[in-house]
Parts: C-alpha cells; sequence; structure tokens
C-alpha cells in the first residue's frame, strides 16, 4: 500500500475520531463499560453461586438460570424503550402533530413490549419441554411484578433518554442500570455470592427485587411469600416512574428551547 | 387576531447559544470552544393573510427553518409572540398543530422505510387524528394529489427522492389544515419534480384549496414564480417585504447589463468585479469548449457601460452580445442582503 493511501486511511480515522471525540458522555461510558464487563461472569462461573441458588430459592441452577434471561429482555427492552423514540425526526414529526408525549411514549413502545414477552414465552416453554425446567406460574403475582418492575425501569429509561436528548449520546442512566443489572440484579447468579460490601448494593437496586419476586411467582408461591420484596419494589416504582416522566419532559423542553432537538 | 389574517408574529425572537465554535483548528476532546450567542430571528414583525401564498426568501441561516419551527410550536420564542390561526404557538400549542401542516426540508427522515407510502401515511392519518372512517379514502385522496396513486403500496425504500418528498407533502396535506408551512420543500429535487412540486402548491393548494401557505425557500426563482408577496430574511431580520414585482423595482436605480463574452479569464472577471461603479457581477459558464460566458452586470448607472467595454477591448476579450435587462428578484436579493444567494 502506498504512502498516499496509508495517509487517506490515516484520515478516515482522523475524522471518526474527532466526530467521536465530541460525544465525551459516550466514550467515558464505553471505557468504563468495558472494566465492568467480565466481573459477572466471574461470579456465574463459582460453585457459591449453585449452593446459593438451592438455599435461597429451593429450584435448580438450570431452572433459576432460564427464567433469570427470560425476564432479563423484558429490562433490556424497559430499560431502553424510551431512548428508541428519541431520534430527532421521529420526535419532530410527533410534537407537530396534535399528539400527546406520553401517547407517543407508550405507543411507541408497545409493541416491543409484545414482541418481548413472545421472547420470553418462548425461552420458558424451550426451557420446560426441552430441559425440564419447572414452572408453576401464580399468573396474578406474575403480572403485578411485571407491572411494577417494567413501570420503575420504564422511569430510568425515561431518565435516560431525556439525558440523551440533551448530552446527544451515551446516556449513563441507562449504562448504569445495565451495569447494575448485570452485576447486582439477580439474573445470573443471587447476589449474596459476591462479598458482603458488594451485595448489599443489590439491596438498593430496583431490578434485584423484580427478578426475586418474579422467580418466586414463577415457581407458584403466594404473593404473601414475596410481600416485603413487592411492596420495596412498588415504592421505587411510585418514585422513580413520576420523576423519569418529569425529567423527561424537562430535558425534551431544554432542547426544544436551545433548538438542539434534531441535532445528533 | 385580526379577521383575515391567519398568521401574526409580533416582535417574534429566537436567540440560541452554542458552544461549537473551536478556537483552535484542532477539535479534540480538549480542544478549547468558544460560547456564541446567534440571534437566528431578530424582533420579527410579520402578517400572513389567510388564503395568501407567501414565500420567505433569504439565504443559507437566515433564520427561514427556526421561524418556521417556532411557527409549528417545535421551538419556543425568546421573546415576542405568534399567533397562528388565532392561537398563540406559545400557550396553545396543541390548537396550533391542529390547524397546520408542517413540512421540514428533511421531512422524508421521518418516515418509515420498511412500509409502503399507504402505510406510512396510514399510521400519520391517526396521529393528525383523521377519522378512522375516512383515512383509506383520505389518503387515496392524498397520495392521487401528489401523484403517487399508482405507486401507494411500493415500499418507502424503493421511492426516488422526489417521491419520497411527495410522500412527505402528501403526510402533511392529510389532516387538511388551512395552514401549511412548507420549509423548502423543493430542496434535493430535480428541475422538473421542483416545477410540478411548484405548480402543485400554487394552483392545487393555495389557488384551488384555498390554503394559506408559508413558504421558505432559497431559491429567488421559486418564490418569484409562484408567491402572492415575497418577504426577504437576512441574518433574521425582515430586510424586505412585498409583491415580487414591487421587491424587483427596489433595484431599478441601478442598472443591469448581461455581456455573451469569449476567452475571458478569471482574474479578467475580478478586476471587473472591482471597477467604481460595479454593484455586483455574476459570471456564468455557458459553453465550456468554446469558453464562452455570460457576464450579469450590475451597474449603478449605464453611464458606466463605456468603461466596461473600453476594458473588455483593451484585454482583447471577444464580445459577442449585449443586452440591458430588468432587474430580477435576484439583483434586488443580493442588494438587500448584501450577499449572493447561498454566500
Amino acid at each position: 500500500m502506498s504512502l498516499q493511501e496509508l495517509e487517506k486511511i490515516y484520515y478516515f480515522i482522523k475524522r471518526d475520531v474527532t466526530s467521536f471525540s465530541t460525544y465525551k458522555t459516550n466514550m467515558t461510558l464505553m471505557v468504563l463499560g468495558a472494566l465492568f464487563g467480565a466481573l459477572s461472569y466471574a461470579f456465574l462461573g463459582s460453585n457459591a453461586t449453585m449452593q446459593s441458588v438451592l438455599q435461597e430459592y429451593h429450584i435448580s441452577f438450570k431452572d433459576y438460570l432460564v427464567i433469570g434471561v427470560a425476564f432479563s429482555t423484558y429490562i433490556g427492552q424497559a430499560l431502553t424503550l424510551v431512548q428508541a423514540t428519541a431520534t430527532p425526526w421521529q420526535l419532530e414529526e410527533v410534537l407537530v402533530s396534535p399528539t400527546r408525549l406520553s401517547t407517543f411514549i407508550i405507543g411507541s413502545s408497545a409493541w416491543g413490549f409484545i414482541w418481548s414477552t413472545v421472547v420470553v414465552v418462548i425461552y420458558l416453554a424451550v426451557g420446560s419441554l426441552a430441559f425440564g425446567v419447572v414452572l408453576s406460574i401464580n399468573l396474578i403475582g406474575t403480572l403485578l411484578v411485571l407491572a411494577l418492575g417494567i413501570s420503575t425501569l420504564v422511569g430510568f429509561s425515561m431518565i435516560g433518554a431525556g439525558i440523551l436528548i440533551v448530552v446527544k449520546q451515551g446516556d449513563p442512566v441507562t449504562w448504569t442500570m445495565g451495569i447494575l443489572t448485570s452485576v447486582f440484579g439477580n439474573v445470573l447468579y443471587p447476589p449474596q455470592v459476591m462479598p458482603y460490601p458488594l451485595s448489599v448494593v443489590s439491596y438498593f437496586v430496583p431490578q434485584y427485587y423484580f427478578f426475586t419476586c418474579i422467580r418466586l411467582m414463577m415457581i407458584g408461591r403466594s404473593l404473601q411469600a414475596i410481600l416485603p420484596d413487592i411492596l420495596t419494589l412498588a415504592l421505587m416504582c411510585a418514585i422513580i416512574l413520576p420523576l423519569g416522566y418529569l425529567i423527561y419532559s424537562w430535558c425534551l423542553k431544554t432542547a426544544r428551547k436551545n433548538g438542539t432537538l434534531s441535532w445528533f | 387576531m385580526n379577521s383575515g389574517v391567519a398568521i401574526e408574529m409580533h416582535n417574534l425572537t429566537k436567540t440560541f447559544k452554542s458552544r461549537d465554535r473551536y478556537l483552535e483548528a484542532r477539535s479534540s476532546f480538549f480542544a478549547r470552544r468558544e460560547r456564541e450567542i446567534v440571534t437566528a430571528v431578530d424582533h420579527l414583525n410579520l402578517e400572513i393573510k389567510s388564503g395568501e401564498l407567501f414565500g420567505l426568501l433569504g439565504p443559507n441561516g437566515a433564520g427561514k427553518t427556526t421561524l418556521v419551527k417556532m411557527l409549528c410550536t417545535l421551538l419556543p420564542p425568546d421573546e415576542g409572540s405568534a399567533v397562528v390561526s388565532g392561537f398563540d404557538v406559545a400557550r396553545q400549542p396543541m390548537d396550533v398543530r391542529r390547524s397546520i401542516g408542517a413540512l421540514f426540508s428533511v421531512g422524508e427522515r421521518g418516515a418509515f422505510w420498511r412500509l409502503s407510502g399507504y402505510k406510512n401515511l396510514e399510521f400519520f392519518s391517526a396521529i393528525y387524528n383523521v377519522p378512522r372512517s375516512r383515512r383509506h379514502e383520505r389518503i387515496m385522496e392524498v397520495l392521487d394529489l401528489v401523484g403517487l396513486k399508482d405507486k401507494a403500496f411500493d415500499r418507502y425504500q424503493r421511492f426516488s427522492g422526489g417521491m419520497k418528498r411527495k410522500l412527505a407533502l402528501a403526510r402533511v396535506l392529510l389532516p387538511d389544515t388551512p395552514i401549511l408551512l412548507l420549509d423548502e420543500p423543493t430542496v434535493g429535487l430535480d428541475v422538473i419534480s421542483s416545477r410540478t412540486l411548484r405548480e402543485f402548491i400554487k394552483n392545487d393548494l393555495s389557488r384551488k384549496a384555498g390554503k394559506t401557505v408559508f413558504y421558505t425557500t432559497h431559491y429567488v426563482e421559486e418564490a418569484s414564480q409562484i408567491c402572492d408577496r415575497i418577504g426577504i430574511l437576512n441574518r433574521g431580520r425582515l430586510v424586505a417585504c412585498d409583491t415580487p414585482s414591487a421587491i424587483r423595482g427596489i433595484v431599478k436605480k441601478g442598472e443591469v447589463v448581461e455581456i455573451r463574452v469569449q476567452s475571458i479569464t478569471d482574474p479578467q472577471i475580478g478586476a471587473m468585479k472591482t471597477m467604481g461603479g460595479v454593484v455586483d457581477l455574476v459570471s456564468e459558464v455557458e459553453d465550456s469548449v468554446l469558453g464562452q460566458r455570460l457576464l450579469r452586470l450590475h451597474l449603478e448607472s449605464i453611464d458606466l457601460l463605456p468603461m466596461v467595454l473600453d476594458f473588455v477591448f483593451k484585454e482583447k476579450i471577444r464580445l459577442i452580445d449585449l443586452k440591458r435587462e430588468e432587474p430580477t428578484l435576484e439583483d434586488a436579493f443580493i442588494e438587500l442582503t448584501g450577499r449572493g444567494i447561498g454566500k
């Protein structure tokens, strides 16, 4: 390859680095994300995890994992659903029409949840039919936990989307919640297997209560068995959901005022 | 609001603060940036009558899009007020949105690429509150109006640039609102599509349907061909507002001469531009093989013509043709804004 061609490649890289470096939040989050990435898998591989699962839930590790992974699609969906609607063109098109913001958010995310439900059903069906996962679903409890868990995370999603509208790329809230889900969320291993100072963090993370409750509902426990956990989740939901809506509305208003709504 | 007035603006102002100007060539993570305050729309007073086709003309960055965004409630004004169809844009945004159809210069990006043209419009007809019982009929009506009825069920991603623009316009027409805000609707269109769209806006939307059309463009000819009245916006300020012919009259005091020449060099054109009394000179290549160019000279007085011809003969430039021209809207634009289109 000639020097001239190499110089061209250099200018391609320079162009992308210059553009990338203008998204400072995103750059910082990507570097930090790489540092956290391996942590959850380290705990997943430990023997203590399997023993802890048996003690806490009285189910096999396989059942524990299938239920956790299946419902993590809902969490992923809930965490990113409002961001998905934050594309500038969609926002502008809807904001000049006689459509309420709440209608826009619910309407834009509805299909994502319907599809997530299909994915969860497939996960559980395959787990049950092919791998013998034992399920005895408390339907009312499951729906209640889902409603509270999803609403709480939608609150976080709105905060994240609001920040995204202002900073334009890489919102720290969604990133943090994603890390908290994988490390402290009770998805792949119970947080009790972590060193005590780390496991305490789980009690401040809504995902921990969501996964604890949903597992117990999927193995047929009564609502009474999860009462303290579901009340904590309900309290978190009552605070985070309206807060998220307020922050999202404020960020949207700020971007409109500054004329930066369509800058991405 | 005065009766018969569709859009009213009083001292309408919008200022942006930005930190996007780098103080050094190196625009890296740590590069220093300057806080810049830009007044995009500056104390604008304007009235658009009901049923009027009003053209807002201005160079890039004049504030046209900002103004349209304020009128359609996307941007809140910093000062002053705007009333659209009797509703204040800041206090009654939902009522304003029910009265307008807004098309942005990048309007086609709001469409869904994997859906057909029809399905796109079906979604937007719900968003724009078109009654369910009327939806199919209305969608087919607007598709017919913009000439896309035959392509209704083709996927949007297969549409050409012109078809995408037409579909964006069809979307704006769906709710059948009395006021249309069209921000540079012909940008990116070829000559034929652009002319068809302009004729459609003038004949069908303005004349037949009686809609109020607020039309922004930086193409002078476009505005002069279709608009009842034209406003010229420069750096956020309205520097002229009248009928196209009245605005042309603004430069009557000068003279415009067209000279067709052969074998003229760029330095020679540059020298002509700097001659005393030459207000402006626009050079256009007519035949690159023969080296033929058309020079459009705007002179302070016709008495200066001998001086120009003297230069032409002295420089041994071959003169093919010479004629005196009526000033165009573009001449007026240059005089009013102090810069050519796009500068």
